[in-house]
């Protein structure tokens, strides 16, 4: 895992993410001034597999003739898309991650 | 505050649910045109036509829509001489179903229509989202 990114940052702005951790009983981030950031991304990818396996699941009863045509497509097309912001954000943050691995001292 | 452009998604996919059941009355209206009574005088299958609701998403707060109801079309049946039909009566009038061709054909193209704006709304939605996740890739 990525041991905290923020905790070298003076204060992360991690308002809207604060908020979707406070339902899931996570601990908040942004007050401890961003000291698990490695929590918001297992929460995140955590999200993406939960997307992507109720997407296969309506798949398959799709098949079965249990589920219409548009669920189908719109239950894949969520995955997709929270799979997408997942890697993108994953990726915005191994970048600053190697950012920071490279700095000059 | 749930995401609008989510809600969209959700609202289109309500309307595409919605035209899919006007579209199946549709069929059964077409394919039971010539469906007649089988005892004689007796009445022949009755054109079926669906209504539309709104309905409103408490998560969201958006208008979604659904079928209301499918009523019964109380316009008079057509008249067929055909004394040799067992549903014939006693002057060999036949009664047929008050289906008639041209306003099935109208009601599925305009349900035709209204689903490919449906798909339309959800393809501009997500190319926008798209759009706003890219903004993190660079």
């Amino acid at each position: 895992m990525i041991p905290a990114i923020g905790a070298s940052l003076p204060r992360l702005q991690t308002g809207n993410v604060e908020t979707g951790l406070a339902a899931s009983g996570a601990s908040p981030v942004g007050k401890t001034a961003g000291a698990d950031f490695s929590v918001v991304l297992s929460k995140i990818a955590q999200d993406a597999v939960t997307t992507v396996q109720s997407a296969e699941a309506v798949s398959i009863k799709g098949i079965n003739g249990g589920a219409t045509t548009q669920a189908v497509v719109e239950a894949v097309m969520e995955a997709e898309r929270t799979l997408q912001t997942a890697v993108s954000i994953r990726d915005k943050a191994v970048s600053a991650y190697m950012e920071l691995s490279r700095m000059a001292i | 505050m749930a995401d609008p452009l989510l809600s969209s998604l959700k609202i289109a996919s309500s309307g595409l649910q919605a035209q899919s059941t006007r579209m199946r009355i549709v069929s059964e209206n077409i394919a039971n045109a010539q469906t007649t009574g089988t005892t004689p005088g007796s009445d022949p299958y009755q054109r079926k036509m669906v209504s539309f609701q709104s309905e409103l998403d408490r998560v969201s707060g958006a208008q979604m829509v659904s079928v209301d109801k499918v009523n019964r079309d109380d316009s008079p049946f057509i008249l067929e001489s055909d004394p040799g039909n067992p549903a014939a009566n006693a002057d060999g009038y036949v009664k047929m179903p008050n289906v008639r061709m041209l306003v099935e054909m109208a009601d599925m193209r305009e349900a035709n229509r209204s689903y490919e704006a449906n798909i339309q709304v959800v393809k501009q939605a997500r190319e926008i989202i798209n759009m706003t996740i890219d903004l993190l890739r660079s």
